[in-house]
């Protein structure tokens, strides 16, 4: 049986959305999406709980680095947070925020498969 | 209709798209994503993609006018674009991206004009090719669909006259049985 991952995607951009989102029901992620990095903060405000979120950098409001550390600040330090930008400087500004994982746009499913596998072992452990 | 034709035609458009470099390997990626659960989803994604990205290149038009300059900003904009432009495989437009960051970086405001109407025409080349490529892709469902049609056509078919067959089997009743010649 394969195990259902609850996963948050982050991303101002609707077609990343579709994308990325695609590619992680693929991967058996029930998927909940927010454009912003204020939304994904009000989602950990309310209490939702996720396994991995895919955060992209550069957003209207919040950007994916200052999210993640507010997120890391609420005690949110299991999840496993994964920035994904096409900047080539963004892995210092996600790693830098308390992310695991960095992956440079355009998302690869191959490149990202491992990371939702590794926390699919994890909490079958 | 001559469905054999049409996927040549699409096949021809879409190997045109790469080999003049406004699409590159993502596209397939997405393509791949494509299955029977959501039959259309490349097409939707292109449709999105449009849409965002004329409302970007729009947003950037008018910030473009306003005083002062504000590069940071357009290279925001730009930024997001040239996202979106990689997760579709959009390659000659991420790179007029490229090239309008680059520009902003200098601080050269004729150079990110230059740069933004090359992204403008790119924009409308892509979004051409791509809608004669989908509209001959419309008319020219993928060989499994078709040849899986095929087959339901020849399974009703068969089913209707072996139905046909024993209505008139049974028009004929025992008496046209008996007058059979005995094996």
């Amino acid at each position: 049986m394969t195990s259902s991952l609850k996963a948050l995607l982050v991303d101002y951009m609707a077609v990343e959305r579709m994308v990325v989102s695609s590619m992680l029901r693929n991967f058996h992620c029930e998927i909940t999406l927010a454009k912003n990095g204020k939304e994904a903060v009000d989602m950990f405000l309310e209490g939702n709980e996720f396994d991995i979120v895919v955060c992209d950098k550069d957003m209207p409001i919040m950007t994916g680095p200052e999210a993640i550390v507010k997120i890391r600040a609420m005690g949110a330090t299991d999840v496993k947070i994964v920035g994904v930008s096409a900047d080539d400087n963004a892995m210092e500004a996600f790693m830098g925020a308390g992310a695991d994982d960095f992956v440079p746009k355009p998302v690869r499913p191959e490149i990202l498969q491992p990371m939702v596998q590794e926390v699919i072992n994890k909490k079958k452990n | 209709m001559d469905y054999s034709n049409l996927r040549r035609q699409a096949a021809s458009l879409k190997k045109g798209l790469f080999d003049q470099g406004h699409l590159d390997e993502q596209f397939r990626q997405v393509e791949d994503l494509q299955d029977e659960a959501s039959p259309n989803f490349v097409e939707e994604v292109v449709v999105v993609f449009f849409k965002d990205s004329g409302r970007l290149i729009s947003n950037l038009e008018q910030a473009l006018e306003k005083y002062p300059r504000d590069f940071n900003r357009w290279d925001a904009y730009m930024q997001q674009l040239k996202g979106s432009c990689s997760s579709i495989g959009a390659s000659r437009m991420k790179n007029e991206c490229m090239s309008f960051r680059d520009n902003c970086g200098q601080r050269s405001v004729e150079g990110c004009m230059g740069s933004l109407q090359k992204l403008k025409r790119e924009h409308a080349i892509l979004r051409q090719k791509l809608e004669s490529y989908f509209q001959v892709t419309l008319e020219a469902p993928p060989c499994q669909s078709w040849c899986h049609d095929r087959w339901i056509i020849s399974i009703n078919l068969l089913t209707d006259v072996c139905m046909f067959t024993m209505q008139l089997l049974r028009q004929v009743g025992p008496a046209g049985a008996a007058t059979r010649p005995a094996m």
